[in-house]
């Protein structure tokens, strides 16, 4: 920093500027689709844009809205009272995630530890399938995938898109990688007081790994709630869609209604985007612990 | 910290439980328990219908207003209302209906019921063996009542009909009035016929290029529905045929056709368009970008736009006229849309018999007329169960005026072997010359590729 | 340490160790490892659609053929240069980004990397449908700034064209995918050993001989993740292709997850269809190797 000032300085105004230039145009999509679906259909289908919407208008919202209807929850024979179906999405979407994260934090958390701490007969056979599998396309599995949930009677239910998120093995190699760091004889210490695992686990362990659960679990929470794929393939009822499936399908029905898709794409992306606000110190925590040591 | 985990793990169960207790349907005997079934269908029919009333599934495609959830709501509760059968209805929508039905058949959770056309009730899904054979459901009042053309289209080669009509029509194109007087090309159609010949569809064309620019009408390729239109306009110009008359084989490869593409490759103000599908192409219709669509009918025309100016009218009020596809001599032959019911098997005698009132109910009663209505299409048959269906429309003066490009209803050959396979080539095809130097041996290359595609049979 | 365990604590530690492995194992192997078998099982079968044909055993028949399969040999190529194309760019390009940010205070610094993350957060399906508008023809943003800028005198159908199309597919891939590359450049640099790097500068080393000699080896474990991370992920592009372009124009877009489930649910072909996973996940578990061994050996 001491002898080039002069032009370590020039170079850091111009990569400043850059940036500033880059950061808008990554931001200018998310604009796009929050002004897009306040904009007027007149505004939407000119070939001259406007930068910002000259009549705002909640029309899109509306037709969102009152485009189809489904009943708030189903559970047993119980029935709510009739919402937008846009409404239902976004409950079946936020289940679903909460679901998978919950599931996901649990179990991988147990799995990583037991891989990274116990030392069982099989334990680098298992490992490296699991590692082998994280590389594995979702799509690949996609045919025997939908076999097995109809025949498991959850095909067209929410649960056949979580069930596959939660074993999905990235999860537990990412908390393998934070057990690692457990010091082996704080464990032996609470094994010499006589705890028994579960105890170990609970009091011992648990403490330390929280960070990456904590990691682990909002990075779930978002990739489940954009997992389009496995969505796609697993759901067909308008009332049992996720947020991004109902914008899919909507735009496939009113392909050049952008108003009215940019509104639901408001509604799937702003919450989604929320919680990552709110989470993002863990989560940059999570995925930065997860590679370094792997 | 070790409640709170087993509480977790609790909520989780309690949740899950609850969640699959609610719509796991109910498992559907494999396919080789159907027979079993089959034979207790006596005892099943009288607990079901005595205890709990019967529950079905129709899947719809947006047919008219059977895309519209209030529309069809009404039809569907009258019908619970006079049977107790209860109907739950899913919409698709052409673009990822075809996917969603097949991913679940590939589940073996096909719905009880299905309204579309023969060329995926029959040649798809009936011809692969998913469907119940209906054929039963004719009697001789029916077969003279509904339309020839359109009840034989419900038939698969082995003699079994997989659908039961309900409306029909046909497929014509749409052009922008307003913008034809402005640009003076209005003088090329006949607006008492609604027909135009080939040398007047070019001119029109060109003098609408020359007054606006940018593209007068697209051939629209990137794929799913409305590929009837793209078919109509190619084999319409210069009377190229799309399959041979006994619905064996496909003839694109018709020098007639190649003709026809050449000819609208070169045209200024035609575009073929791989970026848009036919929903596409009416939406920039409806903006005003095109001057003319070909993917029209008269649910279209009566449909009022979504920028709520009215029907028959563009986004910015101008004014709509439907038109028969042109042709050398200006008697088209137009695309049949023929849609009706079809039902799944799915094993359960109770359900295939509720799905079969229901088509009763829908296709020949008192109420088929309202059936009709929904759809903005014709009817399918001249009369229901003494009910004249020909009287339908009477009071709507453009329904009226449509009648009057009718009689020019072609050839129905969506029937044709290979259905699935030959559309996806189609598409292709017309990619593939919209993406060539629109020399004529490349034409000719892509047509006669894609036709002997389409002539394979899968594999 | 295992070697040295009493037979009793070696049990202990075995049943344990299942014990905690269980609930996970039954989810992996039931939802991911079985459907792959089935789907490797399939793959020598003919099994379609058609329920009147019952399905057999055809041994290599569905591999050979996809040699022969012109669209399947696009997909491939496609694929390739979608993998050939993007991952060097998302690592250099977040690589420059990080390098830039990573001294900057706290503010600055997580508003730069919540930006680059935003495009990931919100979702294939909100941002395929904004940039589909962007795109169009006639109304999208893109012929507007280039036509008023003087650049092109007609509209480009962007995704209409097959000269244009896979391009623009793979700029929104971009965008989605240098979000975590950035965040794990950033803590990697900021991790480097500031001592060698000081030590370095008043040996006379200028910043950029600084950085490849002193910097460039300690994130080398890094970089390694994110080739491999971005490898798979553009592997995996199937929302963009699916709502965009259906694998059009004239198969410029085609590439083979999307083939995949084209041939699954349009064409009722699962047996080819598992075939071509077959391949596509052996062709990843390669390269992922490769990558995997190149970063032990550094």
């Amino acid at each position: 920093m001491s002898k080039n000032n002069g032009s370590s300085l020039a170079y850091r105004i111009i990569s400043i500027v850059i940036l500033l230039v880059l950061a808008f145009l990554f931001l200018f999509p998310l604009y796009w689709i929050v002004t897009g679906s306040l904009k007027t259909q007149q505004a939407i289908n000119s070939a001259t844009p406007d930068w910002w919407p000259k009549e705002f208008t909640l029309r899109n919202y509306e037709t969102l809205f009152s485009k189809r209807t489904a009943p708030l929850f189903q559970l047993g024979s119980l029935t709510g009272p009739t919402v937008p179906g846009a409404i239902r999405w976004l409950i079946n979407t936020v289940f679903m995630a909460v679901m998978a994260m919950l599931l996901t934090c649990v179990t991988a958390a147990m799995a990583g530890y037991s891989l990274a701490k116990k030392r069982f007969t099989g334990r680098y056979l298992l490992f490296s399938l699991i590692v082998a599998a994280m590389a594995l396309p979702k799509q690949v599995i996609l045919i025997p995938l939908i076999r097995e949930m109809s025949s498991l009677g959850l095909y067209d239910n929410i649960w056949a898109v979580i069930l596959p998120t939660v074993g999905w093995p990235f999860g537990v190699f990412l908390m393998k990688q934070f057990s690692e760091g457990i010091p082996g004889e704080m464990l032996e210490a609470a094994r010499i007081d006589g705890a028994s695992e579960l105890k170990t686990f609970t009091t011992v362990v648990y403490p330390m790994i929280k960070p990456g659960v904590g990691a682990l679990a909002i990075f779930t929470f978002i990739n489940s709630w954009n997992d389009y794929f496995l969505q796609l393939i697993m759901l067909t009822s308008s009332n049992k869609l996720t947020i991004s499936l109902g914008i899919a399908t909507m735009q496939a029905e009113n392909s050049t209604d952008y108003g009215l898709i940019m509104a639901g794409a408001s509604l799937a992306a702003i919450p989604i985007i929320l919680v990552f606000l709110v989470f993002q110190k863990y989560f940059t925590k999570g995925i930065t612990m997860g590679a370094v040591k792997g | 910290m070790k409640k709170l985990l087993a509480l977790l793990l609790a909520l989780c169960m309690v949740f899950a439980l609850a969640a699959c207790g609610e719509p796991a349907p109910a498992e559907k005997p494999a396919e080789g328990e159907t027979a079993e079934t089959a034979e207790t269908t006596e005892t099943t029919e009288t607990t079901e219908t005595t205890e709990a009333p019967v529950e079905i599934t129709l899947w719809t495609y947006p047919i008219g207003n059977w895309g519209d959830e209030a529309t069809v709501k009404a039809l569907i509760d009258g019908f619970t209302a006079e049977t107790g059968i209860v109907v739950k209805v899913e919409y698709l929508t052409y673009a990822d209906g075809d996917d969603k039905v097949n991913t679940a058949l590939t589940a073996k959770q096909a719905p009880d019921l299905i309204m579309e056309g023969p060329e995926r009730l029959v040649t798809n899904w009936g011809v692969k063996g998913y469907m119940v054979d209906i054929s039963d459901m004719f009697d001789d009042t029916d077969k003279a009542e509904i339309n020839a053309a359109a009840l034989a289209a419900c038939y698969a080669p082995n003699g079994a009909a997989y659908e039961y009509p309900v409306v029909m029509t046909a497929h014509c194109m749409a052009i922008n009035y307003t913008a034809f007087v402005e640009a003076g090309a209005d003088q090329y159609i006949d607006l008492e016929t609604h027909t135009w010949t080939t040398e007047q569809f070019f001119q029109a064309v060109q003098a609408l290029y020359d007054y606006y620019g940018g593209t007068v009408g697209a051939i629209y390729c990137s794929g799913q529905g409305g590929d009837q239109g793209t078919r109509a306009l190619i084999n319409n110009l210069y009377g190229g045929t799309f399959t041979t008359a006994d619905h064996t084989a496909y003839t694109w490869d018709d020098p007639l056709n190649i003709k026809a593409l050449k000819a609208l490759y070169d045209q200024d103000g035609i575009d073929f368009d791989p970026g848009i599908n036919g929903g596409e192409e009416i939406a920039n219709f409806y903006n005003g970008i095109f001057k003319m669509a070909f993917c029209w009918n008269i649910a279209q025309q009566l449909n009022p736009n979504s920028a709520g100016t009215g029907a028959g009218l563009t986004g910015s009020g101008d004014e709509i006229v439907f038109m028969a596809f042109p042709s050398e001599d200006g008697t088209a032959k137009l695309q049949g849309g023929i849609w009706g019911f079809g039902i799944f098997d799915n094993g359960d005698p109770a359900k295939i018999e509720a799905a079969r009132t229901f088509i009763k109910y829908m296709c020949d009663s008192e109420h088929t007329a309202d059936a009709v209505r929904a759809s903005n299409f014709f009817a399918a048959r001249s009369s229901a169960e003494g009910t004249d269906l020909s009287t339908v429309w009477a009071d709507n003066e453009i329904m009226d005026e449509y009648t009057k490009i009718l009689p020019m209803l072609g050839d129905y050959y969506q029937v044709t072997t290979n259905w699935p396979t030959a559309r996806t080539a189609w598409w292709n095809m017309l990619q593939q010359v919209g993406t060539s130097d629109g020399s004529e041996e490349a034409i000719a290359a892509a047509v006669a590729e894609f036709c002997k595609q389409a002539n394979t049979p899968a594999a | 340490m295992y070697k040295t365990m009493s037979p009793r604590l070696r049990r202990r530690e075995n049943i344990s160790g299942y014990m905690f492995l269980l609930p996970s194992l039954i989810f992996f192997l039931g939802f991911v490892v079985y459907p792959m078998i089935m789907c490797i099982w399939t793959s020598f079968t003919d099994a379609n659609m058609d329920i009147n044909t019952p399905t057999s055993f055809i041994g290599f028949a569905n591999y050979k053929e996809l040699w022969q399969d012109p669209v399947f040999l696009k997909g491939l190529r496609n694929t390739i240069i979608i993998v050939v194309v993007s991952v060097p760019v998302v690592c250099i390009f977040s690589l420059w980004v990080a390098s830039a940010i990573y001294k900057m205070k706290e503010g600055p610094l997580s508003f730069f990397r919540i930006v680059f993350y935003l495009p990931v957060v919100t979702g294939s399906v909100a941002v395929t449908v904004v940039w589909k508008w962007m795109y169009n023809n006639y109304t999208g943003i893109f012929n507007y700034l280039l036509k008023n800028g003087g650049i092109i005198d007609k509209n480009i159908n962007w995704l209409g064209d097959p000269k244009y199309a896979l391009a623009c597919i793979i700029l929104i891939l971009l965008t989605t995918s240098v979000g975590q590359p950035i965040v794990l450049y950033v803590s990697a640099l900021s991790n480097v050993d500031h001592s060698l790097v000081e030590a370095a500068e008043v040996d006379g080393a200028t910043n950029t001989q600084a950085f490849w000699r002193i910097k460039w080896p300690q994130i080398m474990p890094t970089t390694l993740y994110i080739l491999i991370i971005t490898t798979i992920n553009s592997f995996q592009c199937f929302a963009l292709i699916q709502l965009l372009t259906s694998g059009g124009p004239n198969y410029a877009t085609e590439t083979i997850m999307y083939y995949i489930y084209y041939t699954a649910f349009k064409l009722s072909r699962f047996g080819y269809g598992n075939a071509m996973g077959v391949i596509l996940a052996i062709f990843i578990a390669i390269l992922s190797a490769v990558q995997f061994r190149l970063a032990k050996e550094k």
